[in-house]
């Protein structure tokens, strides 16, 4: 998945706005948002929020998690735990990416904000690497739980450690049927021209 | 050495990603040998005796290599198609002239024919049909910034018009611009 | 099930003819209502699913004509709204995002079509009018699919040949999907027990919300009831 698609996903979720515009509530084939009073902070998906931000007919507010004390906590949270800990949101990148990039003049204290979120992700991440090499190196399984891991983090491990595990369940059965697969049909052919061509 | 020639094209389709011209010349030179294999078979059929299967194994090869051949043609066929196909899905319905130029008319012909089973798919969705291969992207804002890097000349969209020259800027319905920029005519400048 | 409009279309007051019981898809009835949203977000898990699948999911064309009706709609109420209404730009950016839903599923389900083409055609064939996996107009397009690679093959190729090695059977170029791939699920409810078979068999049990890398193989069923969700 592209991560334009999980910040796709991501934008669902919901942010406190202030409008700078009155309107009663709109039916969306999502469901109702509004009403809309100037100056009275209401509820809207992010992607909402964007969208009037670019039109400026908005300011957008923080999340409740943006503020640098409680993500310092996180950071600690993090460090302390050999597991991943949970995070306020499960789009917690890709909606602060968004987020305190659109609202960077409207979201107090954004730098901050941003560097913390940015430590919370590369400790994730090394985490992530290194429970991703020790898991396949276990060769015990090939199934994992994985709780408390983000969207935009599963999809940063979707290109790789699937692929891995496919192939070594493959070696894994190979070895114990130990039949030949000499007869496969042209469909492999087709498939794999790249030995066709080293044959 | 048998299906040295056929091995070549499929060699040939790993040299790139595009569709090269036809190549017809090998492409004929395998035909011709699996039809010498053949002949060379229907002849040595008949001298098989009871006291003499010596020839058995001879015409073995030859039917494992006509075999061989055969694949590599269809192969060969299979994936300029394929090719064709991912053309279709990000260019559009109008195949531009530097991969036009490489095919042979079969293969133009196939074009034609996917492009109307694809149109006949696509009047089926809802009551008046939807163009599936028109939102690639997820929609991120309704207008997006872009720069034309080929001159394409007059767009028109929602009784608007703009004048797309080469190295001029525009801010467009994101909806227009998407198979512009797949044809190559604009970029996406991002913020 | 039947689509309600209650969260539907724009608000009622803003139009003379507000022409919202048009947009009241009438799904087959079923004990429960579906509202708009529901809907919308049953299509996100279908596509969601259908991306990270590895074979083809059953269709859902009900659900996918209902939300094109939807966006129809939407469109046309949005047309009869004065310019420079502020709703104009909401519903035009969320009609592009649902658009965007129904053609990346639609897509990927063309997709699969044209790789797993005949097993697919072989499978459905199998089953009963209701329980087919592709719609009518998949079918058809998987059919002409292979129509036209056999008349590609037999122009260019094995009309050339000699009759006896000119033969060409579909089945050579048949795929079947791989399903001990592995995915990425979710538990939408707890499930005590799932059984991976193979060289590593296990047993493990889902825990609603729990989040889990395993075989397809072992949760195609519960992909396919609704129980699991592929992420």
């Amino acid at each position: 998945m592209e991560p334009s698609e999980v910040e796709f996903l991501g934008e669902k979720k919901m942010v406190s706005i202030v409008p700078h515009f009155s309107s009663g509530i709109i039916h969306l084939i999502s469901g109702p948002v509004g009403p809309f009073r100037a100056n009275l902070p209401v509820k809207v998906p992010i992607w909402l929020a964007l969208n009037l931000k670019q039109q400026q007919k908005c300011r957008i507010l923080a999340q409740d998690w943006m503020d640098t004390e409680n993500l310092n906590e996180l950071i600690e949270k993090e460090k302390g735990e050999k597991l991943f800990t949970e995070m306020p949101s499960d789009h917690f990148m890709d909606e602060a990416q968004m987020l305190l990039t659109a609202g960077a003049d409207d979201i107090p204290d954004v730098d901050n904000i941003r560097t913390a979120v940015k430590d919370i992700w590369d400790l994730r991440n090394a985490k992530l690497r290194s429970s991703v090499i020790a898991f396949v190196k276990n060769q015990g399984s090939t199934y994992a739980k994985l709780d408390h891991l983000t969207a935009m983090e599963i999809n940063s491990i979707r290109s790789l450690l699937p692929e891995t595990l496919n192939v070594m369940l493959q070696i894994e059965e190979s070895g114990k049927s130990s039949t030949s697969t000499e007869s496969q049909q042209f469909s492999s052919t087709l498939d794999t021209t790249h030995s066709q061509n080293q044959s | 050495m048998f299906c040295r020639d056929a091995v070549k094209l499929v060699a040939e389709l790993n040299q790139t990603e595009d569709i090269k011209p036809f190549n017809e010349a090998v492409f004929r030179q395998v035909l011709e040998e699996v039809q010498s294999l053949f002949e060379e078979n229907s002849k040595d059929v008949n001298t098989i005796t009871e006291d003499n299967t010596a020839p058995k194994n001879t015409l073995l090869v030859r039917h494992y290599a006509m075999n061989r051949n055969k694949r590599c043609l269809l192969t060969y066929l299979f994936h300029r198609m394929r090719r064709l196909r991912q053309a279709r899905w990000e260019l559009g319905s109008i195949i531009p002239p530097e991969i036009s130029k490489n095919l042979i008319k079969p293969e133009a012909q196939w074009f034609h024919n996917y492009n109307k089973s694809l149109a006949t798919y696509m009047r089926t969705i809802g009551e008046d049909g939807l163009n599936i291969l028109n939102d690639i992207q997820p929609p991120k804002s309704l207008y997006i910034e872009v720069r034309c890097i080929q001159d394409y000349g007059r767009l028109e969209f929602d009784g608007q018009s703009v004048m797309l020259k080469k190295n001029t800027y525009h801010l467009l319905p994101r909806s227009e611009c998407e198979s512009l920029i797949r044809q190559g005519y604009l970029e996406h400048v991002s913020s | 099930m039947d689509v309600s409009n209650d969260s539907n279309g724009l608000d009622n007051s803003a139009f003379e003819n507000g022409g919202l019981n048009d947009a009241e898809a009438e799904f087959e009835s079923d004990e429960e209502e579906l509202t708009s949203d529901k809907a919308l977000q049953v299509l996100e898990s279908a596509w969601l699913n259908e991306k990270f699948a590895p074979e083809l999911l059953p269709h859902q064309q009900l659900l996918v004509e209902c939300m094109v009706q939807q966006i129809k709609h939407m469109e046309e109420n949005v047309q009869r709204l004065t310019k420079g209404d502020i709703r104009i730009n909401i519903h035009t950016m969320e009609i592009c995002r649902i658009r965007f839903i129904i053609s990346s599923y639609l897509r990927k389900r063309l997709d699969k079509i044209e790789e797993f083409a005949v097993h697919l055609l072989k499978e459905d064939a199998r089953r009963s009018p209701d329980e087919k996996y592709m719609t009518t107009a998949e079918a058809q397009f998987a059919r002409d699919y292979l129509t036209n690679i056999e008349k590609l093959f037999e122009t260019v190729a094995l009309q050339h040949m000699p009759q006896r090695c000119a033969n060409f059977d579909l089945d050579a170029i048949s795929m079947e999907p791989n399903l001990k791939k592995h995915v990425f699920a979710r538990a939408n409810k707890d499930i005590p027990t799932i059984l991976i078979s193979g060289v590593h068999e296990m047993e493990v049990s889902f825990a609603k919300g729990s989040q889990h890398i395993i075989q397809y193989s072992a949760i195609a069923h519960l992909v396919k009831d609704g129980s699991v969700q592929l992420i």
